[in-house]
């Protein structure tokens, strides 16, 4: 019975109870949605936004957000990509480069941050128009071919295997290996500790010995990184490296860790959550295209059910706080 | 939390007992998926759409839309998800040459036939293309400016786009390039982003700026073609002082072909391109072999703009 209680009064079982909903409805109205097709599908682009979420998640409760990860995740493939079309490198070394140059990225972020006191939003919204840009200027606003090269490390990165009927990608297994880790991190770890008091009350961290702002730049490294690192998975995967992937993504990204019940504010969160998030939104996206919504109406759901989760948030709070 | 538990159950519940209801509907009808690249704020692509739909209507099938704003990988799903609800044909724009030809082959394997609209991309294994060449539209707007003696050796072209990188304006530059580069004529591609109001203040801007060294602009999109008089006439420039090519698919345009400000607009029938493409995915699916592509494309002046200011006022005002 405690079991149960404790269930139902963890943050994470809204998000699970609507996605349980969603996936009822489609079922219901589409045979095909559990279909080995169609969840083959789902879990392909899954891991490439969820990839960016975990990042995303330890900087929201560290306070902070980035609004630049879907820009790094346009550009880094098609940096890694034009060194490699053009011959300048191997497609491992323009794979370091490109690593390489998000960690700068993530370190320009969280330095101008810290050290300049800019709030986050101005930061990565500047750096967000100055990555977009370079991409374009580095290509003239030509994708990468991308097709031609298949490699150990293209394999690695998002190759396909059948498990019975069907077709998973190795980027499904990082991705839940990258969520395991970061679970791990977030709660078992000094570093989790240091997150979520960097988030919840910085000054009390700090009097009590957290290096906050190391830990804050730690996180922009990293979520620049694996934001990079899922574009260059996505580029492999879908066979293109296009400057303008990735617009618009971190909005999305954003509320997908938001709908998993990580606070704006910052000091709350959970991986568990943001997992379920990112399935919440992607099941509505893929469920939607399914059964056959108006391509016009689309954004309504989509709008729709981050209010409601934000409606379902708001009054689990008040009755959190109300006991 | 009991009664939050309630309600979310009964509105599950709800739902489970409604829907069946709604997707008997559609029972014993064929279904079709229609896939577009473009965004559903551009309105050309609601011309688009309006064909897919009036296809649907005529014909009694069901067409499944979506808008997919150029992300490829929300593309590719939008399309393994047509092929896991079986839909009996698939038609569609191409976000990005060479990233359809894998789902291409998958939609084959399952029987699928896909036709390719709008954006062409021969290497994909498609059964069939309805559009424009944009290669050669470019390079009719290109030859349109000579031919006419609108630009020569030395001369600056601007050409304005919504979306740099988007498959258009790749193709259409690389058919001006084609006239342009042997003659020695400079251009740009500038950013105007898709918002109107945007568009209008960075063509203004950038107008300002070069006003002296533009000799003619290609409109690289129907936005940016369509604001040409908003802009002239923000920045005083007259119309006809520059001549002014490029995509004709909106009444703005036409209406600005009438008026003087835009020389020649290129028609590319977006309704009858959805229409036609749905067609073919049905002749397909019957098993009737499609041999052919079907090109659409008409570049209108002054005398015949107001045939296709009517049609599109029809379709805007439906």
């Amino acid at each position: 019975m405690r079991l149960l209680q404790k269930i139902f009064s963890s943050a994470e079982f809204g998000p699970l109870i609507l996605l349980i909903g969603e996936i009822v409805v489609f079922t219901t109205l589409s045979p095909a949605f559990l279909s080995a097709g169609n969840i083959s599908n789902l879990l392909a682009f899954t891991p490439e936004l969820g990839m960016i979420t975990l990042g995303m998640t330890l900087l929201m409760i560290a306070g902070e957000f980035d609004l630049s990860v879907g820009s790094v995740f346009g550009f880094a493939p098609v940096l890694m990509w034009t060194c490699y079309n053009t011959h300048f490198t191997s497609l491992f070394v323009g794979f370091l480069i490109a690593m390489g140059v998000a960690a700068l990225i993530g370190f320009a972020n969280g330095w101008l941050v810290t050290r300049l006191k800019i709030p986050s939003f101005l930061v990565t919204l500047g750096m967000l128009l100055v990555v977009r840009g370079t991409a374009l200027y580095l290509t003239s606003g030509f994708p990468q071919r991308t097709w031609s090269a298949t490699s150990f490390l293209t394999n690695a990165i998002a190759g396909e295997f059948p498990v019975g009927e069907l077709r998973i990608y190795t980027s499904l297994l990082w991705f839940v290996g990258l969520a395991i880790l970061s679970g791990y991190v977030l709660t078992e770890t000094k570093t989790g500790n240091w997150i979520q008091a960097s988030g919840g009350n910085p000054e009390a961290a700090r009097a009590r010995g957290v290096r906050v702002n190391r830990t804050k730049i730690m996180l922009f490294v990293l979520t620049a990184i694996i934001s990079a690192y899922a574009g260059i998975t996505s580029s492999i995967r879908v066979f293109a490296a296009n400057p303008n992937s990735g617009t618009s993504y971190e909005l999305e990204v954003i509320a997908m860790v938001v709908i998993g019940g990580t606070a704006l504010s910052g000091g709350r969160g959970s991986i568990i959550g943001t997992v379920i998030g990112v399935l919440i939104l992607r099941v509505m996206r893929n469920g939607i295209v399914l059964i056959g919504v108006p391509g016009l109406a689309y954004n309504i759901f989509i709008g729709a059910i981050i209010l409601g989760m934000m409606a379902l948030h708001s009054w689990l709070e008040r009755r959190h706080y109300a006991r | 939390m009991t009664k939050l538990v309630r309600l979310l159950v009964s509105c599950t519940v709800a739902a489970a007992l409604f829907l069946p209801i709604s997707g008997s509907a559609e029972e014993g009808k064929q279904v079709y998926y229609w896939v577009s690249h473009g965004s559903p704020s551009d309105p050309v692509w609601t011309y688009f759409l309006q064909g897919a739909e009036q296809w649907a209507k005529d014909t009694g099938n069901t067409v499944h839309t979506s808008f997919h704003s150029g992300d490829v990988p929300s593309h590719q799903e939008a399309i393994r998800a047509a092929i896991s609800a079986h839909a009996r044909g698939i038609v569609t724009s191409t976000p990005d040459p060479g990233s359809l030809t894998k789902v291409i082959s998958e939609a084959h394997a399952a029987g699928i036939p896909v036709i390719i609209m709008n954006t062409e991309d021969k290497t994909s294994g498609r059964d069939a293309y309805v559009g424009g060449d944009n290669i050669a539209i470019g390079h009719r707007w290109a030859q349109y400016l000579v031919d006419h003696d609108f630009v020569k050796k030395g001369d600056f072209v601007w050409m304005p786009v919504e979306v740099p990188g988007a498959t258009y304006q790749k193709l259409e530059t690389e058919g001006i390039d084609s006239v342009f580069k042997p003659l020695g004529i400079t251009y740009e591609v500038t950013e105007a982003k898709l918002d109107q109001a945007e568009i209008i203040t960075r063509m203004s801007d950038y107008l300002t700026a070069n006003r002296s060294k533009i000799k003619a602009i290609i409109g690289l999109g129907d936005l940016v073609t369509g604001s040409i008089k908003r802009v002239f006439d923000q920045v005083r420039v007259k119309a006809g002082d520059i001549p002014v090519v490029g995509w004709g698919n909106s009444p703005d345009t036409a209406q600005e072909v009438i008026d003087g400000y835009v020389n020649a607009a290129m028609w590319q029938d977006p309704q009858a391109t959805s229409y036609m493409a749905l067609s073919m995915a049905s002749m397909a699916a019957s098993n009737i072999p499609i041999g052919f592509d079907i090109s659409v494309g008409t570049l209108y002046e002054k005398a015949k703009a107001p045939t296709y200011l009517k049609v599109l006022q029809g379709a805007s005002h439906k």
